[in-house]
């Protein structure tokens, strides 16, 4: 087959992204050098595992044509859930397993809500993710946990390395891993793509399209749970505003990956959440102050729908015709 | 103001190398009905989009009352005194009629900041009822309307423009009842009387015998004839022979050469509201079963029904001997249903995917493995197959569908369809916007299918089902009308879809 | 139709159905005004300082603000867009207005200044959603998400103080026994923007775009433009209400927009839920802001803490969203059941 010898779709973008990386790394270990240190990759490798955790899960929702803006409140209600436990000396893994279930279970109200009932995806995940940031107050009235944090091993998942990187990066590598596999290679993620692409081809097709829009939510809800106990894991406390700092990051991580690489995938999401979480540690590196991160983030994220946006070019296309009226533009036909 | 209201001489549009119109001379009186003919693809609504200036002709003129116009924006044809009202009028349904009516011209000219005078609406949209008298209410909002107030006050807003001369009506019957179409032709009728001349596009013959006083007929993109209905009686020309022309027996493969095998499907007394009823039929393994019927006749719903995405409302339905109770279309798919649906790009393909995506989706089972892992090897060899089978041009299996054309697109579905490997395959309106070329393969393809399950091919063409199928009947307004055996011929089955008459022809 | 049953209720009493009809009506149409004066109620009995009329300035002062801040974010939610910036717009206002009077400039060009950065926002969401035709989401996310760095930059990560409040902070003070002044001037804007909105062809569009913009467009109406202003306009009420809160505080606080988030959202998604049901309105905001600051005062009263209070609003949002979608579904049911 001809079509074996020619490069994959969106091998291009793929060059250009990684000689933007070169680009940016370039620029920041020019005007820092420590920025190319190990001690620094490692904290970009583990501020990018929490980004990158938080994303991938909205990545599922944004393929299903959802948006879930509840995943931040939820990964607070999650962090206090099992800082509550951790304090009250439960094991880690039931602790952790407990915090999971909770952002399952908020996950779920999402998907039945949004699914099953029809309601608007934005209004409803803003109102579950309120509850759910007011449901973290419960365990302690809002004050910080930190009891037993020391003892309970939650700590060690942040120090523990692997050839001097921290664990939590390959767990990171492992997760969009399986989730690229389970995407790509096994029919649950041709189902999730088909829903999100034509909801009704795919109802046609007997995908269970309602099912697939429900679970997106669920595993959103799961996945900001695990970003958030690596926030915990590295702060040693359990706040309310724990994972507040979540949202802006995964909402630029996945939108800029699908504008840089030309649509929402898992590796699109990776590629986007590798370069905001080092284009944040670079710029608080050089001494950047923190409250201009989420400004950062913002800009980069606008530019990159702005400038990627098939529209936008149509636009600049026909602008570019119109000041040069060479060819006639052509009519379509319906 | 003795001229005719609109005359158009040598109109001409291409698009590409398709000549969509060529040479169309064209004369409306005023105060006359007069029918657009043709099927899909003639010529006639590339016409209309011309005269209401969605188009810009390539070559020739128009006149308005004698007076040259050049309509290059629907906005222009409006002034010109064209108004015209869409097939899905764009409404908005939490207004009044009234307001509706009026939209973007509460004032002497659109603005924001203009005081709305509700009794002044009222006062105006009155005004124009006493010009146009039709039985209305307008005081309810359009979510309470019936469809054909909804299609009067479409109407009554394209005429609130001033000096309006003509009006083109697309379609406006397709989703009507014998009685709400009885009340559109009075104000048909009324706006006649007025002076005004209606350019009216319709599929339904007998229509044309009720309300035009001529009518014409487009064929491949140019203009056959232009008649009244009397005379064509006269002439004994038929307007189905007319609309038609030759038949194309070439495209059409043999029919099926050995005697059907086991009953796939049977259905009795089946139904779904008010959309059809009373519908029975069987089909077996070899043969193809074609059911002729309109827009609004039915079979949409019916191919829905069959396919588990509607549920029937009476009847029962027996696959293979058992009966068969598929409440979505994945229990369908299960039992060995496959539909190829009407509007494939918005119900059959994944537009960005690619072709082996869209080819396996339909059967994640087969496509996949242990643990759901789908077995990549096979699918794209089974595609390559398929894809081969379809004469899938050109084969390549990883470029997104939407850079197919219509024809390919169909035959990927095709494919799909081969690889759901399905008892019966049921193929709506299946040649919609495909090239006679690929149309000859697609036909074949079916019969290929037929010669290892059973085949429906439903279709508003009255040409493709008697062409391929080997037994057949049509669906008029929801009531089947068949013969015995389900053998007409061409005229029967004609009449049977466009009339509801099962006489001869 | 309301009018005729009314009739036929008054007439023939036998006829139950119109008169209970009439009533569901009544009860869909202003069960949030019914509700706030029930809060109203059971907080002034188990509390009676909540009626106070120190109190009640300052839940109109606090309503006042809010209702200043969101009039324009209901228009667009209206018109079927949505504007998540528009906490952040207003703390951005706040901040510029601290910011410039900090630096020794007088409160006529800190507030201008405040104003015109709120219209610069707008029109950038305005152009990038209305013109550019992006997601109002992702747009306004982003155009929050800077517009609150550059707050805080603006103060360096903490608060700026302001040492003279001025002359707006003055008339934020000015009261007639319990109704402060700046509760009249918004009661003025909200019943010119009901106007505007029910009289004016203004609010007609604004209905009609949010159903079908193709029909607006098609009627000679630029859909474009309406969008482009209201994003303009949500811009600049956010904006105000931000100058006029650093007036009040007598500082400029550049996470205050966090606490209108919710709060804003809830308000006019509630205030959607009443006269006309299932869209947002001016006087349904109102009512919705007046029912939020009832409950605040009246729960702080009891001791309940804020997150308890988060907790209700959250529900009170979700249980909103479901009842505008349940009401606008189902006048279509009744169509084609009919």
């Amino acid at each position: 087959m001809p079509d074996r010898l020619t490069l994959p779709a969106g091998f291009g973008r793929f060059v250009a992204f990684l000689i933007l990386v070169a680009v940016v790394a370039g620029a920041f270990a020019l005007i820092e050098p420590r920025f190319l240190s190990s001690q620094n990759l490692s904290a970009v490798t583990r501020h990018m595992a929490t980004n990158g955790l938080a994303a991938l899960g909205l990545t599922l929702v944004v393929i299903v044509r959802k948006f879930d803006l509840s995943f931040a409140g939820t990964a607070c209600f999650a962090a206090m859930t099992i800082g509550f436990l951790i304090a009250n000396g439960y094991d880690l893994w039931v602790c952790i397993l407990v915090g999971l279930a909770a952002g399952a279970a908020i996950g779920a109200i999402n998907g039945i809500a949004i699914s099953v009932f029809g309601l608007p995806d934005i209004v409803t995940t803003i109102a579950t993710g309120s509850i759910a940031g007011g449901l973290a107050f419960l365990y302690s009235k809002g004050r910080t946990i930190f009891q037993n944090f020391m003892q309970s091993g939650i700590i060690d998942l942040n120090d523990a390395r692997i050839l001097g990187y921290s664990v939590s990066f390959f767990f990171l590598i492992a997760i969009y891993a399986v989730a690229w596999f389970l995407m790509h290679r096994t029919r649950y993620g041709a189902s999730f793509q088909a829903t999100g692409e034509n909801p009704v081809s795919a109802y046609f097709s007997g995908v269970p399209t309602k099912l697939y829009t429900f679970l997106a939510f669920v595993i959103c809800g799961m996945t900001s749970v695990l970003a958030v106990v690596l926030i915990l894991a590295e702060s040693g406390t359990a706040d309310t505003n724990e994972g507040a700092n979540l949202l802006m990051p995964a909402y630029a991580g996945v939108f800029l990956g699908a504008a840089l690489l030309g649509g929402t995938s898992v590796l699109a999401t990776l590629a986007g959440t590798f370069l905001i979480t080092m284009l944040l540690d670079g710029f608080s590196l050089i001494g950047v102050p923190y409250y201009y991160s989420d400004g950062v983030v913002s800009a980069i994220l606008l530019a990159g729908v702005v400038l990627f946006d098939q529209r936008v070019r149509m636009l600049f296309h026909d602008l570019s015709t119109f000041l040069l009226p060479a060819s006639e533009p052509r009519e379509k036909r319906p | 103001m003795t001229g005719p209201a609109l005359r158009a001489t040598a109109v001409s549009k291409r698009f590409g190398a398709v000549n969509a119109l060529k040479d169309v001379d064209f004369v409306l009186e005023p105060g006359e009905v007069h029918a657009l003919l043709g099927v899909n693809g003639a010529g006639k609504s590339t016409f209309i989009k011309i005269i209401s200036g969605v188009y810009t002709r390539d070559a020739g003129t128009l006149e308005v009352d004698g007076k040259a116009v050049d309509c290059r924006t629907p906005h222009d044809a409006m002034m010109a005194g064209i108004a015209t009202v869409q097939q899905h009028p764009e409404l908005v349904s939490d207004f009044t009629g009234y307001e509706n009516i009026f939209l973007g011209r509460e004032a002497d000219r659109p603005r924001f900041l203009a005081r709305i005078d509700r009794t002044a609406l009222k006062r105006r949209g009155d005004a124009l009822l006493a010009r146009f008298p039709v039985d209305i209410d307008l005081s309810r909002k359009l979510s309470e309307m019936p469809a054909v107030e909804r299609e009067i006050v479409a109407i009554l807003q394209a005429l609130a423009g001033d000096h309006i001369r003509v009006l083109i009506l697309d379609e406006p019957t397709s989703t009507l009842t014998e009685v709400e179409k009885a009340v559109l032709f009075r104000l048909m009728r009324t706006l006649k009387a007025s002076g005004i001349s209606i350019l009216y596009i319709t599929h339904r013959l007998e229509e044309v015998i009720e309300i035009a006083d001529r009518f014409s007929v487009f064929r491949g993109g140019r203009k056959v004839a232009t008649m009244t209905p009397a005379a064509a009686a006269e002439q004994g020309l038929s307007l189905a022979e007319l609309m038609l022309g030759e038949t194309l027996s070439s495209v059409f493969p043999e029919k099926a050469a050995f005697p059907p095998g086991e009953t796939v499907l049977s259905v009795e007394r089946l139904g779904h509201g008010r959309a059809f009823s009373q519908v029975g039929f069987e089909v077996k393994r070899g043969e193809i079963l074609g059911i002729f019927g309109l827009v609004g006749s039915g079979i949409d719903e019916l191919s829905k029904v069959l396919f588990g995405a509607l549920p029937p409302t009476e009847g029962t339905l027996s696959l293979k001997g058992r009966p068969l109770r598929a409440r979505t279309p994945r229990e369908a798919l299960k039992a060995g249903i496959f539909l190829v649906p009407g509007d494939r790009r918005l119900e059959g393909l994944a537009l960005t995917q690619s072709s082996v995506f869209n080819i396996t989706i339909g059967n994640l089972g087969r496509a996949s493995g242990f643990a759901g892992i789908l077995r990549r090897a096979l699918n794209r060899r089974k595609s390559e197959e398929f894809a081969a089978r379809v004469a899938l041009s050109p084969p390549n299996l990883s470029m997104p569908v939407s850079g197919f054309s219509g024809g390919n697109q169909q035959k990927i579905v095709v494919a799909k369809g081969l690889f759901a490997d399905a008892d019966l395959y049921i193929f709506v309106e299946p040649t919609v916007g495909v090239d006679i070329g690929a149309r000859a393969k697609l036909y074949g393809l079916m019969r290929d299918l037929s010669r290892t399950a059973a085949v429906i091919v439903m279709s508003s063409d009255c040409d493709e089902v008697h062409g391929l199928a080997d037994r057949s009947f049509a669906l008029y307004k929801g009531r089947p009308i068949m013969r015995a055996g389900e053998i007409m011929t061409r005229n029967q089955l004609l009449l049977a879809g466009i009339l509801g008459e099962a006489r001869d022809a | 139709m309301t009018e005729v049953m009314t009739d036929t209720a008054a007439r023939a009493p036998t006829e139950r159905q119109g008169h209970s009809g009439m009533l569901s009506s009544f009860v869909g149409r202003y069960w949030l005004a019914v509700t706030l004066f029930l809060m109203i109620a059971v907080f002034a009995w188990l509390r009676p300082q909540i009626l106070d009329p120190a109190n009640i300035v300052t839940i109109l002062r606090t309503s006042a603000l809010m209702a200043i801040m969101v009039l324009g974010l209901t228009w667009l939610i209206a018109a079927g867009k949505i504007d998540v910036s528009f906490m952040h717009v207003a703390a951005l206002g706040n901040m510029t207005a601290a910011w410039l009077l900090a630096g020794g400039s007088g409160w006529t060009i800190a507030a201008l200044a405040g104003i015109a950065v709120g219209a610069v926002a707008g029109l950038v969401n305005g152009f990038l959603v209305a013109v550019l035709r992006l997601p109002p989401l992702i747009v306004t996310i982003a155009t929050g998400g800077i517009c609150a760095s550059a707050a805080a930059a603006l103060g360096k990560g903490t608060s700026v103080r302001i040492a003279d409040p001025g002359i707006l902070g003055e008339l934020l003070y000015v009261s007639w026994g319990p109704i402060p002044l700046i509760a009249i001037v918004v009661a003025v804007v909200y019943a010119l923007s009901w106007y505007a909105q029910e009289k004016l062809t203004f609010g007609h569009y604004i209905f009609a775009t949010a159903q079908s913009e193709a029909a607006v467009n098609e009627a000679g109406i630029s859909s474009r433009r309406l969008l482009l202003f209201l994003f303009v306009f949500s811009g600049l009420c956010s904006a105000i209400a931000g100058v006029l809160l650093a007036a009040n505080l007598s500082s400029g606080q550049p996470m205050i927009g966090n606490s209108y988030f919710i709060d804003g959202l809830t308000a006019v998604l509630l205030g959607g839920m009443m006269i006309r049901v299932g869209k947002p309105n001016v006087i349904g905001t109102t009512t919705a802001i007046l029912l939020l600051s009832v409950l605040v005062s009246g729960s702080a009263m009891l001791g309940w803490a804020d997150y308890q209070r988060q907790i209700i609003k959250g529900l009170l949002l979700l249980l909103g969203v479901a009842v505008a979608m349940r009401a606008s579904r189902s006048p279509s049911a009744h169509a084609t059941g009919a």
